[in-house]
């Protein structure tokens, strides 16, 4: 049973509400990820969980994205690539520039020029 | 990078769950890779450096040495994530609540105001009481 419907771009912020997570993230782990940093000391109790629900947001987001860049591209199986684009589309996720650096270049969607950083098709930007 | 008994490979997030949450997410006709999974793993977890470090700062700026949840919206707000902050608050307070009712039962004993002695002295006068009334009424 999904949850989820099948949004049209315009009702990107009404589906991202809709789309009801059930699978929760490891908290200990979260806290672990947090503190193999050495900068990071003492977390209060209920910061794992704040951190986690973020998370949880954050995946919601970069998945849809990344599902519409196949969608673009007509194509069943969502790769890398797609990950990509989504990020280079997505000003929120611009700190994510480095880290997809090395996945793959998608395909040009048909009608469009050469994928890349494209600041004009859809930004989203906090409120 | 770090001498701790993990090294920083074992630290990501399991794979099963992360591929759970993804089948819950993306719409039924469509697939996720397995290089996909393991690509957004890693943006996961980048995410969670960047949420920390932003928290780690701002609470250091406030000389706290343990980062709070204050810090995480914050971080959250200056990072362009605003609208996550909503649904934080709601889980902020459902573990408040869940706070609060595990305090309630150690209560009655902080809130009694006496110690553990005074207590027990209370507790054998009020037997002390209870036996010579039982006696009295037995005698009669």
């Amino acid at each position: 049973m999904s949850n989820v419907a099948e949004p049209a771009p315009e009702d990107r912020k009404l589906s991202a509400a809709a789309v009801q997570v059930r699978t929760r993230f490891p908290v200990a782990r979260i806290k672990k990820i947090m503190q193999a940093d050495d900068d990071i000391g003492k977390v209060a109790q209920a910061t794992p969980l704040v951190v986690a629900k973020a998370l949880e947001l954050f995946m919601i987001s970069l998945v849809q994205e990344s599902c519409d860049q196949a969608r673009l591209r007509n194509a069943k199986r969502v790769s890398p690539a797609h990950l990509k684009q989504a990020v280079l589309n997505t000003e929120q996720f611009d700190f994510l520039a480095d880290t997809v650096s090395k996945y793959p270049d998608p395909v040009a969607v048909p009608g469009e020029k050469e994928p890349g950083p494209g600041r004009g098709r859809r930004r989203k930007t906090a409120e | 990078m770090s001498d701790r008994e993990n090294s920083s490979e074992d630290l990501s997030l399991p794979k099963a769950t992360v591929q759970k949450i993804v089948s819950e997410i993306i719409p039924s006709d469509l697939v996720f890779s397995r290089d996909a999974r393991d690509a957004l793993i890693e943006c996961c977890v980048e995410f969670i450096g960047l949420i920390s470090t932003q928290a780690n700062d701002i609470a250091e700026n406030e000389t706290k040495k343990t980062i709070a949840s204050e810090h995480v919206i914050k971080a959250l707000q200056e990072l362009g994530f605003s609208d996550y902050i909503e649904p934080i608050r709601e889980v902020i307070l459902e573990h408040k609540e869940s706070q609060k009712g595990r305090e309630r039962k150690i209560g009655k004993f902080e809130a009694s105001g006496m110690t553990e002695e005074e207590l027990l002295r209370k507790q054998e006068e009020l037997f002390g009481l209870a036996r010579s009334k039982l006696q009295h009424d037995e005698a009669l």
